[in-house]
């Protein structure tokens, strides 16, 4: 009897030791990345955006295994509520009341699964935006949803 | 090999357990203080779970600085902390809606799903904690997959009189001051007690000045986690008439607590901060912050009629949350806050929540089978308000009709079984924006964040168990399906989480969790030594959880990353391990472990593990408590060391977790006064102000250290007609 018992609670165990039989699925754990030291990178910290221009974002993507998409967001600070992820700080105006802030909000899905990609936008800044701070968000994902971002602050000057 | 086959060997070596019978009756394997009994579970439908019980007195020795905090040294237990004073409960890696509070009866309900809301109890207003680890579905209905914290008042006095004590103590790592009062009293049949506890804490302290957010080097004056400040207050009160044929006890409660948020980092949002203003004072609570009032009311009545005893439990709960924040314009929000606003400028989120329950069932003796049927019944009121939005306003109906059944085939084999049918509607309340989204076409368009909804769940669930005692083991194994049915926001949300970059989307077709789970527990006593192990297997068939997913969206999500709640397969295993060893009568050994590993089996995060994953853990405690003597009654000294492993599993946003030792140490001692004694207890945690990361620490992801070194200090002071306990 007692042996009976045994041997059920010993397979029982083997039981748990077959269903939790590790299998080595590689998975994905690594962050893609957003690469601005580049000469031709735009925006970096503490850049100035002249209003009226266009300029063009641009950043080098890249992921271990595939990139999905990019985003930027691009923000007032003139109330100081935001930080960048930079060691490096910039000069902030006075706080002010915002009148017409510059917004801008872009999505774009990275075509193909690449490992890299060089992002690239065009941004019209109109002429009759607040002149200030602001705080240029860069996002990315890859494919199995991680994500990274960089919070720039920049500067539109007249 | 799959569940099934897994499941048929469990079912077989169960109903097999009867034919090995006739064993002396042997000495229930206790651990003390946490320990895994069967004796006095023997009696209640749970009796076949593992079940870990505190009393009021080690809640004051662990004294953390939250109820779970406090919690969180028992293996399998852990707290998801939100700074040093606010914590949410953990059971064997699934938290949040996944494991049920009960108290005095009724499930504690507030925000529970929320990263950053803790859980609204007073520690010192607590008489006696069980924690019952794995599925109580069958017990509790929804919620209760992982398991239950299960907290009951201070019991009143076997005899007439009046007693109480008074608990000042202090904490030195965030200059935390407080008092609590508990009074206990019984004239005859009539029983009464109260408490009030009150505490106020600065800013607490990490080992270390600058903490990174990202790559911006955070500076901490006086390495103060800026703003994490607080205030609590509780209050409780109950009364009712004890006999042995019938009791009828009410219990009146009220939490409250104001808190201060990291001022630098808001989710994973980094913060512009006026050092000038934030730095000021450690003591007050700027933007952002919370706060919270939790009103409880309940009845519990038992009457026993003959064979039956019959047991009504009612309750009433309002949960009101207030978290505050400066008005931030995120994606397409208006740069300046409209005077025209009805909603305050620094509300940023609100829900009030009232809560109704009922509970009735009967327990009766039919052979030698001790049978409990019974119902219960519960509705949610879910109103939200403030600038910014989540989940939306919902009513939420729920309905359960239960039997279980304690079968006594002899002294050594109890048999346990349970079917339960539950029923609920979910009516979720249409949302729109306030504000105008710049959408595909260049239309401006206050965005529907929530579809007004209405979705029913039924489901049948069971649960057989056995306990036997074979020759000095004691053991308990256990099986059973459970399922907790959609929340409002898993199926409704179509909202922006900005402090987390998030665009959460609910899918209104998902269907309830169904979870099947097995528990094991083997305990004995071999000469001073006690050993305890429980492993557990789990399954999910369709574990709903918030997918991260590769894209953005630019139009509904202003730009944020698309997180949509989805259902997967998911497979969980682990175990705890107890031994307790006394080389000497006055010396302890204790060993302390826990290991779950989880595994999404399907979906798009097929391989990966669940979000919070707790890394495994070992604690090495030892422990002298030499004889009382003259003036120093029950003296103790102990140290502990916990050594927590690396957690190299994570699911996208998490980030690895380095593994860490922490030291801790615990002195006390009741110093005779009179015809009482005072007791007084230190606590030095963290002893060599180790810095360290707790991967379920909801500051994880900013990267944010631990509380260093704490010294607590606590001094109770008995009054009344009986000191003893």
């Amino acid at each position: 009897m007692q042996i009976r018992k045994k041997y059920a609670v010993m397979a029982l165990m083997a039981a748990f030791t077959i269903a939790c039989k590790k299998e080595k699925e590689p998975i994905d754990s690594e962050k893609p990345t957003i690469d601005i030291r580049a000469e031709s990178a735009f925006p970096k910290q503490c850049s100035q955006i002249k209003r009226g221009s266009t300029v063009t974002f641009r950043a080098q993507l890249s992921d271990n295994v595939a990139l999905g998409s990019y985003s930027i967001d691009v923000h007032h600070n003139f109330d100081h509520h935001s930080h960048s992820t930079e060691v490096e700080e910039c000069t902030l105006e006075p706080i002010k009341k915002p009148v017409k802030p510059f917004v801008l909000v872009k999505s774009v899905n990275i075509p193909g699964q690449v490992q890299q990609y060089d992002a690239q936008l065009q941004i019209d800044v109109p002429a009759d935006v607040d002149p200030g701070n602001y705080h240029f968000m860069i996002r990315v994902t890859d494919q199995s949803g991680w994500s990274s971002q960089r919070g720039i602050s920049v500067r539109i000057v007249e | 090999m799959n569940k099934r086959t897994i499941f048929t060997l469990l079912l077989t070596s169960i109903l097999s357990v009867p034919n090995y019978a006739q064993e002396k009756v042997t000495k229930t394997v206790g651990l003390k203080e946490v320990l895994v009994e069967g004796k006095r579970y023997g009696q209640s439908a749970e009796g076949a779970m593992s079940v870990a019980i505190l009393t009021n007195d080690s809640l004051q020795k662990y004294q953390a600085g939250s109820l779970m905090q406090t919690l969180d040294r028992v293996p399998g237990v852990n707290a998801i902390g939100i700074g040093a004073s606010q914590s949410k409960p953990q059971i064997r890696g699934l938290g949040f809606n996944r494991v049920a509070t009960v108290e005095n009866g009724i499930k504690h309900e507030g925000q529970q799903w929320g990263l950053d809301h803790g859980l609204e109890i007073d520690q010192f207003g607590v008489g006696a904690v069980e924690i019952i680890k794995g599925a109580s579905s069958f017990m509790y209905g929804s919620d209760a997959i992982a398991g239950v914290i299960r907290l009951s008042s201070p019991t009143a006095p076997q005899e007439n009189g009046l007693q109480g004590h008074i608990n000042l103590f202090t904490r030195s790592n965030n200059a935390s001051y407080g008092a609590a009062l508990q009074l206990q009293g019984r004239k005859n049949n009539w029983i009464f007690g109260g408490g009030v506890t009150h505490l106020d804490y600065a800013d607490y302290r990490v080992p270390t000045d600058t903490v990174y957010v990202y790559n911006y080097a955070v500076r901490l004056k006086n390495r103060q986690v800026r703003n994490t400040a607080g205030r609590e207050t509780s209050l409780q009160f109950r009364t009712g008439y004890v006999s042995e044929r019938f009791s009828s006890i009410l219990y009146l409660s009220n939490y409250h607590t104001k808190i201060g948020f990291f001022a630098n980092a808001h989710g994973l949002e980094p913060r512009g901060v006026d050092t000038a203003l934030y730095d000021r004072s450690d003591r007050d609570i700027l933007y952002p912050s919370q706060q919270v009032n939790h009103f409880k009311l309940i009845s519990r009545n038992n009457i026993t009629q003959g064979v039956h005893k019959i047991w009504l439990d009612l309750g009433y709960q309002r949960n009101y949350r207030q978290e505050f924040n400066n008005y931030t314009a995120h994606g397409y929000m208006p740069p300046v806050y409209p005077q025209d606003m009805a909603i305050p400028m620094n509300l940023e989120r609100l829900y009030d929540k009232e809560i109704y329950h009922i509970t009735l069932k009967d327990e009766f003796n039919l052979a030698s089978h001790r049978l409990t049927i019974g119902g219960n019944a519960e509705q949610q009121l879910n109103h939200i308000d403030g600038w910014s939005f989540l989940i939306p306003g919902y009513r939420q109906k729920a309905m359960g009709v239960f039997i279980h059944d304690r079968y006594t085939i002899n002294e050594q084999t109890i048999l346990y079984g349970a079917l339960r049918y539950d029923h609920s509607t979910m009516h979720s309340f249409p949302y729109q924006d306030w504000f105008a989204s710049r959408l595909e076409n260049n239309q401006s368009v206050h965005v529907v964040r929530a579809d007004e909804l209405h979705r029913s769940f039924h489901s049948l669930i069971w649960s057989l168990g056995a306990t036997r005692q074979i020759g000095q083991w004691e053991t308990k194994l256990n099986v059973g399906k459970s399922f907790r049915a959609p929340l409002a926001q898993e199926l409704a949300a179509n909202g922006v989480n900005y402090h987390y970059f998030s665009y959460e989307k609910g899918n209104t077709s998902l269907s309830p969790e169904q979870s099947y789970q097995m528990d094991l527990s083997v305990a004995r006593s071999i000469g001073s030594a006690n050993f305890a192990f429980t492993p557990f297997f789990n399954y999910f068939s369709n574990y709903i959880y918030l997918n991260p997913t590769s894209g953005y969206d630019q139009y509904y999500g202003a730009g944020n990353q698309i997180f949509e709640y989805a259902q997967s397969k998911v497979q969980r295993y682990g175990a705890e391990l107890q031994v307790e060893y006394r080389p000497l009568k006055d010396l302890k050994i204790e060993l302390l472990g826990e290991y779950v590993r989880s595994k999404q089996l399907s979906g798009s995060k097929k391989g990966y593990t669940l979000p919070f994953s707790p890394a495994p853990s070992l604690v090495l405690d030892v422990s002298w408590s030499p004889r009382s003597s003259r003036y120093f009654k029950e003296p103790y000294l102990s140290l502990d060391s916990k050594w927590t492993a690396n957690q190299q599993h994570i699911v996208p946003p998490e980030e690895k977790t380095k593994g860490y030792q922490v030291l801790n140490l615990r002195a006390g001692t009741q110093l005779p006064l009179g015809r009482s004694a005072l007791q007084l207890r230190l606590q030095i945690q963290n002893i060599l102000d180790t810095k360290y990361m707790n991967h379920t620490s909801f500051y994880r992801l900013i990267s944010l250290p631990e509380q260093g070194r704490n010294i607590i200090l606590s001094l109770g002071i008995p009054f009344g007609e009986q000191n003893r306990s």
